[in-house]
């Protein structure tokens, strides 16, 4: 016998909880690293209050909202609460404008505002700020930047100088060789007259000329090295301005001093030249390309924003907004110049005072994340269930087969022993079974040998009886035969009953026609009443001894309690019908079921027989699938046996 | 009675039972037939009075201390032996099959009449002078298996077809002997007991069953009618 070992259902069970806890985390994991976070419903400013505009005249010009997805409309009469963000007071400045109403009449507000390639959010306490950078360095900044421009002027002043110098020692060279040229020609002329001095002038000349020629070289080399250095001079001015310029920009009267940006983040501060003073912060995050988190898949153009046509409204950079409460900073690119706003809500005054709001609806690409992760849920559970399908039938496999071999064990005690395997549980309950059938299986042998030995010990005189029987006279003889033939019949019919066994004998297909006509034909040759017409040919499945004893009894007992027997057979649907109808008394309604118990008699005077045959009948047919039932005959019984066909 | 002694020598029956009165009895029996009878208490006696005097017949009793019938039954088998007719006290159906296919010629069970016994004796020493085919556990022929055992007659798509006691015997003398016009006289001298008073117009009527039981669609006539003779089996079977 193979054996196969198995871990305890417990432990099967146990692995099936942690398999869905498992899928749980996997699911949980799978969302966290393919899903995106949840992306915010952003639309542009001016388009949204271009929308608004719309709904407006189709507001006043119908009396009723316009109805549509995406943006709520609705007519109230409280305002919408401005919850300050002031962001968009350009926008709603302009809404106003072009609907011809008065500013306090119109509301735009937005839960989050974008602004510039970055979104804007607002820091109310100064001390925020202090540590990124402390007022005392901000003095110290400006003040170097102070001394920078400062020094920058001196040192353009200075090179300015220097080339005035340079220019002027020039003029000043030109005008000494002028002068010396006019001296030369005096001395020409003088050297007519004076050619005996010629010689001596000439070497003079000479000598002048040399020197002069040096003195205008070296002055030009001069005005070049001083050219040269003023330019160089002020370039280097002009760099260190420039250098300068790149960090200090003057605005509208304001420093703003930008940091060198290979650092994260730009600091905008605002500052006043005279005395430094803080009204607030604003820090721009510039939206990196490679930002970590930045989706690329949120849509500026979300879906509710409303597109009607192009207008070119470039909002300038809000004005410092101090008060607010930070807002989540949000990251979806935008446009250069144009507000985008999400959680938005505008409100304008209707001419009868009520007021018309259209507020931003369902966020439908938050309904689109939703069911991507209900998806990767649906998934995870869908192959969770899979595997539970699998695990459960390799769990429940070895009960089921330990069932049919229970089952076959107890259809016949000979089978195969069950084979000890699967689940710990069921391995001590396949020896449980096996050490039952075993004893079973002990005491059917027991009983067969019995039973042998009291078929022995009960014929062997009944043999000899009729051996002696020989000798009496003639009449004797067969009374005497038939008495030995009573007695034989009850023991044989308590060995049958008490031996009987429904599942010993193979199941074979077989003639059920030619087995009525058979037993029929054997009681016809021996001189009984019984009969038996059928012209169809029902062809079961069954034990053929089986059938014959269950026949062969309906018959005895009908020609003992009558003296013909009638047998017919039919078939209803799948069922095949078998009739035994006798002449006899009949039995009495109460006594139907009774008279299948075993040594159960109707008339105890006068009948022969154990009163086993019907029970065993019964036993057959329904070893078999059918039943027997007793019905009013025309003259007596009528045993129904039912067979399925 | 002794009309057979006057050809050829009374059949010698070996009768083997443990219980005395029933050897002495059935001995009687079979003297009185115009047997030539000895007995034997158990199976070593049995095969000491085989080996001494030989017999036609043994009349074999299941149930006895020592060695019981059946295994005698199963070692003697397949060596010549004489046909072996058990007479036992188990008289189940189950029980005479396991007689019949472990190789008993005839099984009878206790008690019987001995007017049966003898019958029975006659009719398997007829058998074994008429025929050569050795017992089997199943005749075969056009498809059809009649198995002696069980009593039972599969036909050629395996279904079983049960047959009464008589049409058994009459298939089963018209299977041994194939191809030859059997009188009435002769299959009723086959096929029923001597004294059992059926007449020749029976034959005819257990002839019309069978011959409905092995009638199939499109098949040849298995038993044919010689007009005036008698009745031919027309296959022949096969081993």
């Amino acid at each position: 016998m193979q054996q196969r070992a198995g871990l305890p259902i417990a432990a099967y069970l146990g692995v099936l909880v942690a398999l869905a806890l498992a899928a749980a985390f996997v699911a949980t994991l799978a969302i966290v690293i393919f899903l995106p976070p949840r992306p915010p419903d952003v639309v542009r400013a001016d388009k949204a209050a271009e929308h608004f505009e719309e709904g407006y005249d189709h507001m006043t010009a119908l009396g009723r909202p316009m109805s549509e997805r995406g943006v709520v409309w609705e007519v109230r009469q409280q305002p919408p609460e401005d919850e300050g963000s002031h962001g968009l007071d350009r926008t709603q400045h302009e809404l106003a404008q072009s609907l011809a109403l008065e500013p306090d009449q119109v509301v735009a507000s937005a839960a989050h505002i974008k602004m510039d390639d970055s979104f804007v959010f607002r820091v109310a306490e100064v001390e925020g700020l202090a540590s990124v950078i402390s007022p005392d360095q901000i003095a110290r900044i400006s003040e170097e930047v102070a001394q920078a421009y400062e020094e920058a002027a001196d040192r353009a002043q200075e090179a300015r100088e220097r080339a005035q110098e340079a220019a002027e020692a020039r003029r000043e060279a030109e005008i000494a060789a002028a002068e010396d040229r006019l001296a030369d020609a005096e001395d020409r002329l003088h050297a007519e007259h004076e050619r005996l001095q010629e010689l001596s002038e000439m070497r003079a000349e000479a000598a002048q000329a040399r020197a002069e020629a040096l003195r205008e070289a070296q002055i030009e080399a001069a005005e070049a090295r001083a050219e040269l250095l003023a330019e160089r001079q002020a370039r280097a001015a002009e760099r260190l301005a420039a250098r300068i310029e790149r960090r200090v920009r003057v605005e509208n009267g304001e420093v703003i001093i930008t940091q060198i940006p290979d650092e994260h983040a730009d600091v905008e501060v605002n500052v006043d030249p005279p005395e430094i003073e803080i009204p607030s912060f604003e820090f721009a995050v510039p939206t990196p390309p490679a930002a970590p988190r930045a989706p690329a898949r949120a849509d500026p153009a979300a879906p509710t924003a409303p597109v009607h046509a192009p207008r070119a409204a470039r909002t300038a950079t809000a004005p410092p907004a101090p008060g607010a409460p930070a807002a989540p900073p949000m990251y979806a690119p935008a446009p250069v110049g144009v507000l985008l706003i999400s959680g938005f809500e505008f409100g304008a005054q209707l001419p009868d005072g009520r007021w018309l709001v259209m507020r931003q609806g369902r966020n439908w690409a938050e309904i689109g994340w939703i069911l991507r992760a209900a998806g990767i849920i649906g998934g995870t559970l869908l192959v969770l269930s899979v595997l539970a399908l699998l695990f459960a039938r390799r769990l429940t496999q070895p009960i089921r087969s330990f069932a049919d071999a229970v089952q076959a064990v107890g259809v016949n005690p000979q089978s195969e022993p069950v084979r000890e395997e699967g689940p710990e549980e069921l391995r001590g309950a396949a020896r449980a079974v096996n050490t039952m059938q075993a004893r079973l299986r002990a005491l059917i042998a027991d009983r067969t040998k019995t039973l042998a030995a009291v078929a022995h010990d009960m014929r062997t005189p009944l043999m000899r009886l009729r051996l002696s029987a020989e000798h009496a006279p003639p009449e004797q003889r067969e009374k005497m035969a038939r008495e030995i033939a009573e007695v034989e019949a009850l023991v044989a019919s308590f060995i049958a009953f008490a031996r009987d066994d429904p599942a010993e004998e193979a199941r074979l297909r077989l003639d059920l026609t030619a087995l009525l006509q058979s037993i029929a034909d054997d009681n016809i040759e021996a001189g009984r009443n019984v009969a038996y017409e059928c012209e169809e040919r029902f062809v079961i499945t069954g034990q053929s001894l089986g059938l014959k004893r269950l026949f062969t009894n309906l018959v005895e007992n009908a020609l003992k309690y009558g003296t013909a027997a009638r047998i017919s057979s039919r078939r209803e649907e799948s069922t095949i019908i078998i009739d035994v109808a006798d002449d006899g008394p009949g039995i009495p309604l109460d006594q139907r079921e009774k008279v299948f118990e075993p040594f159960v008699r109707l008339n105890e005077e006068g009948t022969r027989g154990a009163g086993l045959g019907l029970a065993a009948a019964r036993s057959i047919a329904r070893a078999h699938g059918g039943d027997i039932a007793i019905l009013d005959g025309e003259n007596g019984a009528l045993l129904r046996v039912t067979l399925p066909g | 009675m002794l009309a057979m002694t006057d050809s050829v020598q009374p059949p010698r029956v070996l009768i083997c039972d443990d219980d005395a009165a029933i050897r002495q009895g059935l001995v009687e029996v079979f003297e009185r037939a115009g047997f030539t009878a000895h007995s034997a208490g158990d199976v070593a006696a049995m095969e000491r009075q085989l080996a001494a005097t030989g017999a036609d017949l043994i009349v074999l009793d299941l149930m006895m201390p020592g060695e019981d019938g059946l295994s005698a039954c199963k070692r003697l088998s397949g060596k010549g032996r004489p046909p072996i007719i058990m007479l036992s006290a188990l008289g189940d159906d189950a029980d005479r099959i396991v007689g019949l296919e472990i190789g008993a010629d005839d099984y009878l069970a206790k008690p019987c009449n001995p007017r049966e016994l003898v019958a029975r004796a006659r009719a398997v020493l007829r058998r074994g002078r008429d025929t050569d085919a050795a017992a089997s556990d199943a005749l075969r022929f056009a498809g059809f298996r009649l198995d002696i055992a069980r009593r039972e007659l599969h036909d050629p798509d395996g279904v079983v077809i049960p047959l009464s006691a008589g049409e058994f015997r009459l298939l089963r003398a018209f299977v041994e002997r194939p191809q030859r016009v059997l009188s009435r006289e002769q299959l009723l001298d086959y096929a029923f007991d001597n004294d059992s008073d059926v007449f020749d117009r029976a034959v005819d009527v257990q002839v019309s069953r069978l011959r409905k039981k092995l009638e199939r669609r499109g098949s040849p006539e298995i038993i044919r009618t010689v007009r005036g003779e008698g009745y031919l089996f027309a296959v022949k079977p096969t081993a």
